[in-house]
């Protein structure tokens, strides 16, 4: 099976993905990092991304975190998206949240 | 009198036929009715009302709605009276407004979520009958969840700005629907911002949860089970059937309960929870957690944070 590259542009990391696979479950499973992974169901919003080079088939994702304006310019969400070439992404919103967390009330 | 249980909840999901295939499936719940608009309801072997999980296909996921059961008709109007006193906006659902219920009341709590309240829902009766039953039945599929048996809510906590929407949520529902408070977390340098609560009005440690985040939102909401075995044993089920596992099967402090934390096919957060915990009594003391346990509290044999547990959710 021919796997696409996925190059992360934040990290440098590169990884493949098939067509038939997401790029979080295929970064997820290969125990790479990058994007943050959440829901995987395209609900919570934690993976979006930029893609900013390839081609990709999308599924349907939460509208509270991707308009249907940023999913026509590449902005969606990893867990959603199944690349039909190499990809270069870009890691949108959360991604400092998750490397440098600060709390000062324990959950907050 | 009063609020008897956790009634039914409804989920916004993305792909109903996917949805349907994770409840059905995968949970075990089985479909009792399809309304004019799309909606689909379902209930659980162990529940005799006609519904717990009112599925609404939506382009977002989360929870539109929690409702609870009361024990008779007047206290409808007792609570409308309390609510309204209390502040809070009420509004009257005439019977059928909610699928096969009676009358009901609304109004949003002060997290935002909006809450129902009922009396009265079509009977169907549980999966093994009530003469003579088998102790579970044979035809149910997945991990066979007995009941919906509480959900979490995220709320609005923000101490820097005065914001805690956690503290006024438990603050209403132990006033206002006479909830009791069974654990509660505080946090920050004084130790005295309540960060979440668990309150029950059944015998087992929670009905309702709330938990302070950055916006309101849906946490999860859990299935029972009987024992640590159906647990591993539905892990088992959950990882056959490629759901998204968020937290392997672990042992709560708060609660006791033991537990799978894990995704819909739409990103709303699930768990299947097993054991009763303790018994829970209107006078039993709260129990209380700091913030240096909070963790241990959560997850009880790591003590540590797992994934994003406490920043994804719908």
């Amino acid at each position: 099976m021919t796997k696409n590259v996925v190059t992360i542009l934040d990290t440098g990391e590169t990884y493949g993905c098939a067509r038939e696979e997401n790029l979080l479950d295929a970064m997820v499973r290969l125990g790479r990092k990058g994007i943050p992974s959440g829901c995987h169901g395209g609900g919570c919003g934690v993976c979006k991304i930029h893609i900013v080079d390839g081609t990709w088939r999308g599924k349907t994702m939460s509208r509270e975190h991707v308009s249907s304006d940023e999913e026509a310019r590449g902005i969606v969400l990893a867990c959603r998206a199944y690349p039909s070439s190499d990809v270069t992404l870009k890691v949108l919103g959360k991604m400092k949240k998750a490397v440098c967390r600060e709390r000062k009330y324990g959950l907050v | 009198m009063g609020v008897m249980r956790i009634g039914h909840i409804n989920l916004r999901v993305l792909d109903m036929d996917a949805a349907l295939d994770h409840y059905e499936n995968t949970m075990g719940l089985s479909r009792t009715d399809t309304d004019a608009d799309g909606n689909v309801y379902l209930k659980c072997w162990d529940e005799w009302d006609k519904y717990s999980v009112i599925l609404t296909e939506a382009d977002t996921a989360g929870m539109n709605s929690i409702a609870f059961k009361v024990e008779k008709d007047a206290d409808l109007d007792a609570f409308k009276k309390r609510i309204t006193d209390y502040g809070v906006a009420v509004t009257d659902m005439p019977p059928g407004e909610m699928n096969a219920c009676g009358r009901a009341i609304r109004f949003t709590l002060p997290s935002g979520h909006d809450m129902r309240l009922y009396a009265e829902k079509e009977f169907l009766g549980k999966a093994v009958g009530t003469l003579n039953p088998e102790p579970w039945p044979d035809e149910t599929k997945g991990v066979k969840a007995h009941w919906l048996d509480h959900a979490l809510l995220m709320c609005e906590l923000n101490p820097e700005k005065g914001v805690n929407k956690v503290a006024e949520n438990t603050k209403f529902m132990s006033e206002v629907l006479d909830f009791h408070l069974g654990e509660q977390v505080l946090v920050g340098p004084d130790g005295d911002i309540q960060a979440a609560t668990w309150m029950f009005r059944t015998s087992t440690p929670h009905d309702i949860a709330f938990v302070g985040g950055p916006k309101m939102g849906l946490h999860h909401c859990a299935f029972f089970l009987d024992e640590w075995s159906d647990v591993l044993k539905a892990a088992d089920i959950m990882a056959k059937r490629k759901v998204k596992i968020d937290v392997t099967p672990q042992r709560h402090g708060i609660t006791r309960g033991s537990t799978i934390y894990f995704f819909d096919p739409s990103g709303n957060r699930n768990e299947t929870f097993a054991g009763l915990g303790y018994l829970a009594q209107p006078d039993m003391p709260p129990i209380t957690w700091t913030e240096e346990n909070l963790w241990r509290g959560i997850f009880y044999h790591t003590g540590e944070e797992a994934g994003e547990f406490t920043s994804v959710y719908t």
